[in-house]
Order: C-alpha cells, then structure tokens, then sequence
C-alpha cells in the first residue's frame, strides 16, 4: 500500500515536473523563426556534409562566427576573433581570438580548436561543404603561436582570405569545431549528436520540422562582458510550410520572423496584422538579397554545349517580365552576373562600358535568328525543329518557393513561345541541391550560383574558372563551376581572373581586367543572369521588437545566415 | 370513380413511357453540355492566348469588385486574373473542358479493358477467370492516389492524355469484376445457352447477345467512373502534380494556394474553378440517378 502510494506521488511529480519544464518558457519569450526547408536527419549536426544542418539554428544561435561582415559599414565585426591580419604579401594571415571564450560544457575554445578545424577541412577531401571546399584550396598550412592566436600560410596571396572564410560574407562562415568532441572522429559520417557550441544558446530538441533552442544562462560572453545574455529565453525554427501557412502564422502571431513572401502577400498579412514590418516602411517594402538570379546551363548537353544557342536564350528571356510577373516588380534585372550594390557599380560601369551589359527586354528576333543559322526550322507547330527532332529543353527548379517557380513559368512561357519546346521540371529542395545542381543532372536550372561577391568583382567571377570543372556525375566543388564551363574561352577567361585573385582590393586595374574577362563570359554564356533578387521577410514586432530595417541598420535581415547572432542580441520585448 | 380510373389509366400509361426522358438525366447532361459549351464558345469568342503566364495585369478580380489593392475589374477581363497574369475566363474556357477530358478518356479506356475482360473471365472461366480475378482483387486493393503521385513525380511534365492513361490503369478493376458478376449469372439464361447450342463463336455471344443487354447499366457505370477519374485527376493537380503548362481546373487551385490566394483575398482565383468542379459532380451524378431509373425501373416507380 505505502509502495503503491509512493510510486503514485512519484510519478504525478514526475508528470509535474515535465509539464513545468514543457511549459517553462511562455509565448512571450520566445522568438519562433521560419524554416523553408525539411530537416531531413534532425539528428545530424555535421555540417561539413550536405543537407539542412545549419541553418535550422545550428549556425544563428549554437555555433558562433570568428567576423561577421557588417553590410552596411563594410567592416568586419568582431566576434570569435577580434583581429586578422596579413603580411605585406598578403599570403601569411595571423588570426587573434577572443579570451575567455568556453564551448558550452565548459571546456575552452583556443587556438587548438582553430587549428584542428582547419586540418580536419585540409586532409579530408570527402567533407564537401562550400567553406571546408574553400579552406582547403586556399589554405597550405596552419600553426598556433599561443592559445589565442593562429597563424595561416596560403598558397598564394589573396586578399579577401579572411572576409571569405571567416566573415559571414554569404549565408556562412568556416565554423570551429570543439576539438575534445571531433577528435579521433572520421568527419565524413561523425553526427555530432548531441551538438555544443559556444554561442548563447543549447540545443533541446530537434524533429524534422522544428529546431529548439534554450538559453544558456552560463554563456562566457555574458561572464566575460563580451556582451549581454540576450533577452529571449527560446528560440524554435518551425518549418512554415508554404506562403500561405507562412502568411497565416504571421498574421495570428504565431511566427515572429517569416522567409519571402510575395508583395500581395505581405500586403494582405499587414492588413491583418499592423505589427507586421519588412525592411523598408513602403512599396517595395523588399532588402537587396546579395544572391542574384540566374539561369544555369549545363554546357556539356547538347544543343545547349553550342554557346550561340545559350545567347539564343539569353535573347529571348524577358527579364521585365519576369521581374513584373515573377516578383510583383519588387526588384530589377540584372545588367550583369553582379548584385547591383553601390560599391560593385565600378565593375558593373565596366562591363557595361565594354558593351556586355545585359537588355531588360527580350529581342526574341535576334535568338531565333541565333537557333535558325545551326539549322534548325520553324516546325507547324510552333517548335523549331531539326532532322526531325523538336528543339526542347527541361530547367530544372527547387519547388521550395513561389518565387523560383513563378520564375521558371515565365521563362519557360518566354522559350515556348519563342519555339523551344521548354518545360519545367520541379524538384525537392534536398534532391536539388544535393543531386541535381553538383552532379550536373541537368540541362538547365534555376540558381544563384554566382553569388558571391559583394564589394569585389573575384568571387563571383572566380566561381566559374576551368580549375573546378569536373565530368558530369562528380560533384562540383563547393558548386563552383556546375555548368562545367571548360572551353577555350574559359580557359582565357580564367586566366584574367587568376591573376585577378593575387591583385590587392582597391587595385585600379581591376574594372579594366573585370571587362575583359567579361567579354568571354559574354560570348559563352555557361549562366545566363536574371534578375537582381529582393527578399520581402515579414518580422513580427508583436513580442519582439529591435529587428533589422532600413533605418535600423545593424546589419541585413537574412536570419537564415551565420550573422543571425547579432539579430538575437538586439532583440528587445515589446512590452 | 372515374377520376381513379383516370389516375390509373395515367400511371399505366407512364409505364411505357419513353426511360430516357428523365429529368435527372436531362439536368445533368444539360450542366456537363454547358462546360463543353464553354469550352466551344471560349475558343470561338475569347482570346485565348491570354492564359499564358504574364499576358495580363496580376490579380485583378471580377467585374464590380476591388482587390486588396483597390484596383477593379475591367471589362478586358470580366472575371478576373490570376497571381501570374493570366486571364481568369481563357482558364476555365480550356481548363474546364480538360477536366472533362481527362476524365471521359480515363474512364473510357478503363471501362473498355473492364468490359474485355469482364466478360472474358465470365465467360470463358477456368484459369483465365482466376488470373483476372485474382488480378483485380490485387490492383483494387491499391489507392490509386499513392501509386499515381509516385509515377507522376517520376515522369515530371506530362500531357493530359498520358495523365487520363495512368488514371485509366487504375480505373478498370471495378467495371471488370462487375461485368463479370452480371456475365455470370446472364450465362445461365435461355438465349445464351440457345446461341451456344447453335455454334456461335465466343466473340459473338459475348459482345452480340450479351452486351446489349447490359448497355444502361454499363452507362451508369461509366459516369461512376467519369466521376472517380475527375476526382482522381483533380487530386493530382491540387498536389502540383499532373500537366504544368495546360491549364486545368486541379492545377488552377494548385496555383491559387501555394501563392497564398487565401490571405490575399483573391477568392476567384480558387473560387471559380471550385464552382466549376461542383457544377461538373453534380451533373455526373444527376446523369448518374437518371440513368439508374432508366435501367432499373423499379427505381422509377419509386419515384412517383
């Protein structure tokens, strides 16, 4: 009977306190972002591999950057590191870190771990990631000279060495690993499960639709006077599922932050909801995404391995109409593979100088001209035809959002109407950028593979040199070069922009050299630029308040980057 | 007195009654003649090509209505466009009609093999019958819509007709074990058994004797089919799935929601096209009813 009674107290205690813990955190607390993707293995936390492992949180509240790249003063702030330096040369860089940062079960980050990290990208070409990919090729050695710094040797001087791979520069940065967890572990398939980090906040759980996140009241920044612990206890990323899920989570409060949506979209949950702010007050209420659109083109696939026929295309896409129709007119075309940012208007002047800039509006007389002199006919049917076979193509797109399969309607409307018999082939996000962009299975699809630079013409140029062209089948490094682009106009093109890559920043023989490789780029066509892309992401200032804007510019708003830390710490209750 | 003998002269009178002026039947060939009619008039009257991405201005509503942003409806688009400029009227003129198609042709050739093989496995029995039974036991026990999303994702775009294939390979198994049932039992009756004592070859009876005298039921079946091949197709289209650049209704109210019509308000988007799928069910089933009386007429007197 006694036994009976105390296992009954124990476990109404039990349920009690699961029930206190469950609802530990209120509404009020808690800061619930949108995620536009499927966690497919919630409990993997590699991230040198493929597949959703960061940006669920992982790399916005866990993992902490070394810099993040201000974009609006242009500078690197501080974080994890607090200074990098090169020699005059620019090919030995000397990384100082932080005192008294701790990973979360208490042990130090040092110098240790940065080098441990390091090596682990250099000696195993098997891990994949986009930043492990770009340490390795840049990177011939690594040293400690203390606990608090570290000094790289590189292969070749380049400038950019410490804004590309430790600044949060696009969407991540080369992230330290916890040596006492990683040691002895084979990178390729370890999980990291359960996950730590030195950032404020823990992992708790974790499914395949949601990431929880709880605050670490033990976090060395606040111990160090680094920074304060920051004021939201939780933090979720609820997969939202769609616009019109996003819309109405956002409208009813129960989403603080949301991914794009269309203007009508924004428009309509702003009617309902006036707490809702995007970052401009007005029409087109969108921020500059750095990630400008493109078509892809597989150049080893013919008829589109023929560089006349992908200019054919590029005559015939209306990116006016695509900019109206597509994105409801809340960005521009692009006039060339460069986002449109002030301080890339040097190079873009260039290009365009040079007579490479691209038309807004479609000359389609000119591309049918264009597919008509490599023998192909106007069929009865409207589709151009040649020994008996229609001209067709399938342009693959990442069904994820509205906005690129809006895109790939148009075009694919634009081509047909043309006369190729074009049409689109959607697929799941994890299948496009695991299978179908690195492997080149495609002949054309929607991406932004260029992306890249930001306040420099390299990087983005850099992405598609003959150096990273691998057969159809194998997966392209770090995505570099997917349309395997590997004529002998690339290779002059990657000759330019090899000796570009040794030139300091602020080189005036830069716009010059971006011009002339231009022209190659221009008369080949292996990507064929869009339009510029505008993220329109609805932020609830119901319970939170202290969100990026155009007149609050701390940094962007993209919360699905690596700089999302610097969005947590401003956050500020609404009442 | 006389008035009862009016009555009942009437009431027998009704009995040879031509079946096939019911009105249930007439009100629904009427609602599925006037989709067709659409179709036929808005190739006739309307501009088409206006159901293509981007030839008209986004999101404007119908005549006499203001969208969220206060623009009205003009005449050039009497009943509204969609989120990707296309015209509302040239959508449904083609859309609604492709529906229709889909599941006629669908439901046609499932109903063709259903009526091979039925009548094969009545007729002939022994192995052929247990391979097609078995068969048809098997496949009917499979949902149609798991199987389809699979093989559509697999062959990405494809066209109506080969959409109204795959359905149909999935809308043979009823008819066959039904006809098959009927078969069986009509097998048995004087007139077959005479044909067979007079040599008639196997084709002959089956499909000469037999078959006309399964005629009204068979139709009844085969709207059932129309009805569960349109639902079918629609379910697809919903899913995103299905044809990508020939308007249908499903694919319409695919588009509608994953631009986030709902929120936006912009209910002829997914209105229209819903009402026309009502219209399209309610007139199969009124055909449906009319012809159940026609070919069982106790049902009839039932009725009266």
């Amino acid at each position: 009977m006694a036994i009976r009674q105390t296992a009954t107290l124990a476990s109404a205690l039990a349920l009690l306190a699961t029930g206190a813990l469950a609802q530990d955190v209120t509404r009020e607390d808690t800061v619930i972002f949108d995620l536009d993707r499927t966690i497919k293995d919630p409990r993997n936390f590699n991230w040198m591999t493929p597949g959703t492992k960061r940006m669920h949180g992982a790399h916005q509240a866990m993992w902490e950057p070394l810099f993040i790249l201000n974009y609006g003063t242009g500078e690197l702030d501080p974080w994890l590191g607090t200074a990098i330096t090169a020699n005059d040369a620019g090919d030995v860089w000397t990384l100082e870190l932080r005192d008294g940062v701790e990973w979360s079960d208490g042990e130090a980050f040092d110098a240790d771990d940065v080098v441990f990290t390091v090596n682990l990208a250099m000696s195993n070409e098997e891990i994949s990631s986009r930043e492990a990919a770009t340490v390795r090729a840049q990177v011939a050695s690594v040293e400690k000279i203390d606990d608090l710094t570290v000094r790289f040797t590189l292969n070749a001087p380049n400038p950019r060495f410490a804004v590309e791979n430790f600044g949060v520069r696009i969407f991540g940065s080369f992230l330290i690993m916890p040596q006492h967890v990683w040691d002895g572990q084979d990178p390729a398939t370890f999980a990291f499960y359960p996950p730590i980090g030195t950032g404020p906040y823990t992992y708790t759980s974790g499914a395949t639709n949601r990431m929880i996140w709880d605050l670490n009241d033990g976090w060395w920044g606040a111990k160090t006077g680094f920074m304060d612990l920051p004021e939201p206890k939780r933090l979720i990323w609820l997969e939202s599922g769609g616009a019109e899920s996003r819309a109405q989570l956002m409208a009813t409060n129960q989403m603080d932050a949301a991914q794009n949506v269309s203007v009508g979209a924004y428009e309509a949950i702003r009617a309902q909801n006036p707490n809702i702010i995007a970052w401009y007050d007005d029409y087109p209420y969108a921020s500059a995404d750095p990630c400008a659109r493109q078509l892809e083109i597989n150049t080893t696939v013919p008829p589109w391995d023929n560089p006349a026929m992908r200019r054919a295309v590029n005559h015939i896409i209306d990116r006016s109409q695509i900019v109206n129709v597509a994105v409801e007119g809340a960005t521009v075309p692009s006039e060339t593979m460069f986002v449109q940012y002030g301080s890339m208007a040097p190079y873009i002047d260039a290009v365009k100088a040079a007579g490479h800039g691209l038309s807004p509006t479609a000359d389609t007389a000119a591309g049918q001209a264009l597919i008509e002199a490599q023998g192909y006919t106007m069929g009865s049917d409207g589709i151009y035809e040649r020994n008996g076979e229609d001209l067709t193509v399938r342009i693959h797109v990442n069904s994820a959002s509205t906005e690129y399969t809006r895109t790939i309607d148009v075009i694919v409307e634009q081509l047909n109407r043309a006369g190729v018999n074009a049409s689109s082939v959607p697929v799941e996000n994890g299948v496009f950028w695991g299978e179908v962009l690195p492997f080149g299975a495609y002949e054309m699809s929607y991406s932004w593979l260029s992306c890249g630079s930001v306040n420099e013409p390299w990087t983005s140029m850099s992405r598609y040199t003959v150096k990273d062209v691998v057969p159809v089948g194998e997966r392209s490094p770090g995505f570099n070069n997917t349309s395997r682009w590997n004529s002998e106009a690339a290779a002059m093109y990657s000759e330019i922009v090899d000796r570009m890559g040794t030139m300091a920043l602020d080189d005036p023989a830069t716009p010059e050299m971006v011009a002339e490789a231009y022209r190659y780029l221009a008369e080949e066509m292996p990507f064929i630029p869009l339009v510029q892309s505008a993220k329109l992401l609805p932020l609830n200032t119901t319970y939170w308040k202290g969100w990026p804007s155009s007149e609050n510019y701390y940094n962007h708003p993209f919360f699905w980057w690596n700089h999302t830390h610097q969005i947590i710490h401003n956050l500020v209750k609404a009442n | 007195m006389t008035g009862v003998t009016t009555r009942a002269a009437r009431r027998r009178m009704r009995r040879f009654d031509n079946p096939w002026t019911n009105p249930k039947l007439f009100c629904g060939a009427g609602l599925l003649l006037a989709i067709v009619a659409l179709g036929l008039l808005g190739r006739l009257l309307w501009d088409l090509d206006l159901v293509f991405t981007g030839s008209a201005p986004l999101k404007l509503p119908p005549i006499g209505f203001e969208n969220l942003r206060g623009q009205p409806g003009v005449p050039a688009h009497p009943i509204g466009t969609d989120g990707s400029g296309r015209d509302m009227l040239a959508l449904i003129a083609i859309g609604a009609p492709n529906t229709l198609f889909v599941g006629f042709l669908a439901s046609l050739i499932g109903m063709g093999a259903g009526i091979v093989l039925g009548f094969t496995a009545g007729f002939v029995g022994g192995r052929t019958d247990d391979t097609i039974r078995v068969l048809s036991d098997v496949m009917i026990t499979i949902p149609p819509l798991l199987i389809l999303v699979v093989f559509q994702s697999a062959f990405g775009d494809v066209s109506l007709t080969i959409m109204a294939l795959l359905i149909a390979g999935f809308a043979w198994q009823s008819p066959t074990r039904l006809i098959r049932a009927q078969v069986l039992s009509m097998k048995q009756s004087g007139y077959v058994m005479m044909a067979r004592l007079s040599g008639a070859p196997t084709h002959h009876i089956m499909f000469r004797e037999m078959l006309p005298n399964l005629v009204p039921y068979l139709f009844g079946s085969f709207i059932a089919n129309v009805t569960t091949s349109i639902v079918t197709a629609v379910g697809l289209e919903v899913l995103g799935l299905g044809p990508q650049r020939i308007p249908t209704l499903g694919r319409t109210i695919y588009d509608a929601i994953s631009a986030g019509a709902l929120i936006q308000n912009l209910w002829w988007w997914w209105g229209i096209p819903t009402v026309l799928l009502a219209v399209m069910f309610i007139g199969l089933l009124l055909v449906n009813l009319g012809l159940d009386e026609i070919s069982n007429p106790r049902l009839r007197r039932l009725g009266r």
